[in-house]
């Protein structure tokens, strides 16, 4: 499409016999926040670093901002900002001296200041980037990335090492860019950021896509279906109580799970069921399926975590 | 802002950073003309009499001799040394591959700090050659014109040096110890420490094959011309080719990505 900011069409990646990436293919519109998540060794840095003009790929096409990305230009540059996963900036200047010097670098720079406040630092814009906390220096790495006012901002794991809070503050800020119009490419660890941020997800699972889409297009939070969880009572089967919810349960150790499209009237009854028979539904709960629930399913053997 | 003016502007910042670690203008500015004194000191009470160093079929005094040589040896540490630790460093802590990411040619961001070794290298030469002249080295009209040709051919070839050796050096540790430990040994043998005519020939042979000899024995004979430039062939060669031969390993061999986190 004419408006989308990233085209990815059947890309490959190998190092040598090792194929890292399988063909993958999806685009990423103008303004969108696109989530990219998988366990680590998915393909997730090499993809990105692909995306970035980093890295030249093995097969497929791809089109960043309408240019070949394996062919990196001066102009393409100014038009995207880039926070990497491993990146220090240099520990003896300042705050406001490293922002500065990275304006210089591009045509048509956001003002120093202001983006200096937009990622929260104006408390240590005099302060040397060697003495800030991970969470203040990732900051230092989002607003070195956006100075150039970039149309699209690569974003490889923002937030990792962050306390709960700085994460907060991280994802305010993020929006921000959001509101700004800026299109932009997210990878993350974590699941509830990218449920937070991200408009689409993709997950990736030994370089193949696994899943592409908005969340209630693959199933998670609001407006997908119902999942209500209780501790099995003593005394009772599986057999009754779908009898009596007209519905599949599925039983993993002591714990019932039922899926529903929507679950007032099976909640009437279950709690009707069981206030009258004596029983006590430990640890009722009716929740939406969360994106981290999908992603276990879908990567499996606990490889997300580390 | 035009691509040299980026160099300029990248130079000035990375020479803020530099005089933010005093270790660095501690080994830089500070070390070299303690090391004259320290030299001077010594072999002034060591003996009646002026004391003379013989080489290359010429005599000079030991003052205008250690002076020269140390000389040399801070060219080494100011260019070869702090290229090399600075480029890996950088490397290794992702800056490299940050400011490839960005629109400046990437070149920029190597002639800034080539830049920034080159004003190191004034600076240290300058203090190097004030505290010998302070235990009486002297240099000729003619031979300041030999002093600064080799101090630019030393620092060009240094330079070279300094780059092409982040091709074998995996950490920030590993350039921080290679590079100025080479520069002490090959002193040794160098006629930088000890005057050449007191090593024995075969020590002073493999000394030159390695550059630091040519480098102090072309600004020892600067010291020592007298009526000429002192310009030696041999000696220019010798730094030309060293010069030649890191431009190609660096050309060819030189990464922007960290190499030890590789994953």
């Amino acid at each position: 499409m004419a408006g989308d900011a990233i085209e990815v069409k059947d890309l490959r990646k190998s190092y040598g016999s090792n194929e890292a990436v399988r063909g993958i293919s999806f685009e990423v519109a103008t303004g969108e926040v696109f989530g990219f998540l998988g366990p680590n060794g998915a393909g997730k840095t090499t993809t990105i670093e692909i995306l970035e003009g980093y890295r030249q790929r093995t097969g497929g096409e791809v089109c960043v901002l309408g240019a070949d990305p394996g062919k990196p230009t001066r102009a393409w540059r100014e038009r995207i900002g880039l926070v990497l996963q491993e990146c220090e900036l240099d520990p003896t200047l300042t705050v406001h001296e490293i922002v500065r010097l990275f304006a210089s670098f591009y045509p048509h720079p956001r003002p120093i200041d202001a983006t200096i406040e937009l990622v929260g630092l104006v408390a240590k814009a005099g302060s040397r980037a060697g003495s800030l906390s991970g969470g203040q220096r990732r900051r230092l790495d989002v607003a070195v990335g956006i100075i150039g006012d970039p149309e699209l901002v690569f974003l490889d794991e923002p937030t990792t090492g962050f306390d709960p809070s700085a994460r907060r503050d991280a994802w305010n800020m993020i929006e921000g860019l959001k509101e700004l119009g800026k299109t932009i490419f997210l990878t993350t660890h974590y699941m509830d950021e990218a449920e937070h941020l991200a408009d689409r997800v993709a997950i990736l699972r030994h370089g193949e896509m696994v899943a592409l889409g908005t969340m209630s297009e693959l199933g998670a939070g609001s407006g997908s279906k119902t999942v209500i969880r209780f501790r099995m009572p003593d005394g009772t089967g599986p057999a009754e109580i779908e009898r009596l919810l007209g519905a599949k349960l599925s039983v993993s150790g002591d714990i019932a799970t039922v899926e529903v499209d929507q679950p007032q009237r099976p909640l009437h009854r279950l709690t009707g069921w069981a206030e009258e028979r004596g029983f006590v539904l430990e640890g009722l709960e009716a929740v939406h399926p969360r994106l981290e629930d999908i992603f276990l399913e879908l990567t499996g053997d606990g490889a997300g975590d580390g | 802002m035009g691509d040299l003016g980026l160099v300029a502007l990248q130079a000035r910042y990375s020479l803020v950073a530099l005089f933010r670690t005093p270790r660095a203008v501690i080994f830089g500015v500070v070390f070299p003309p303690l090391l004259v004194v320290i030299f001077n000191s010594i072999f002034a009470k060591s003996g009646s009499g002026p004391q003379v160093t013989h080489f290359d079929g010429t005599t000079l005094d030991n003052q205008s001799y250690f002076t020269a040589g140390i000389m040399a040896y801070a060219i080494t540490l100011s260019s070869f040394s702090t290229l090399a630790i600075a480029l890996t460093t950088q490397r290794e802590s992702g800056q490299l591959k940050r400011y490839r990411g960005t629109p400046v040619p990437a070149w920029t961001f190597i002639a800034a700090l080539v830049v920034r070794s080159i004003a190191l290298t004034c600076l240290t030469v300058a203090a190097t050659y004030a505290a010998g002249a302070a235990y009486g080295a002297s240099i000729s009209g003619e031979g300041v014109v030999g002093l600064v040709v080799y101090a630019v051919l030393g620092t060009a070839t240094m330079c070279a040096l300094g780059i092409g050796l982040t091709a074998v050096t995996p950490t920030a540790e590993a350039a921080s110890a290679i590079a100025p430990f080479s520069a002490v040994l090959l002193s040794f043998i160098s006629g930088v420490f000890v005057p050449i005519d007191q090593i024995g020939s075969t020590l002073a042979d493999v000394g030159r094959v390695f550059p630091l000899a040519h480098l102090a024995e072309g600004l020892q004979q600067s010291f020592a011309a007298n009526g000429s430039t002192g310009l030696d062939a041999g000696n220019v060669a010798a730094l030309a080719g060293w010069m030649l031969v890191a431009v190609v390993v660096a050309t060819r061999r030189f990464r922007w990505e960290p190499q030890a986190s590789r994953g």
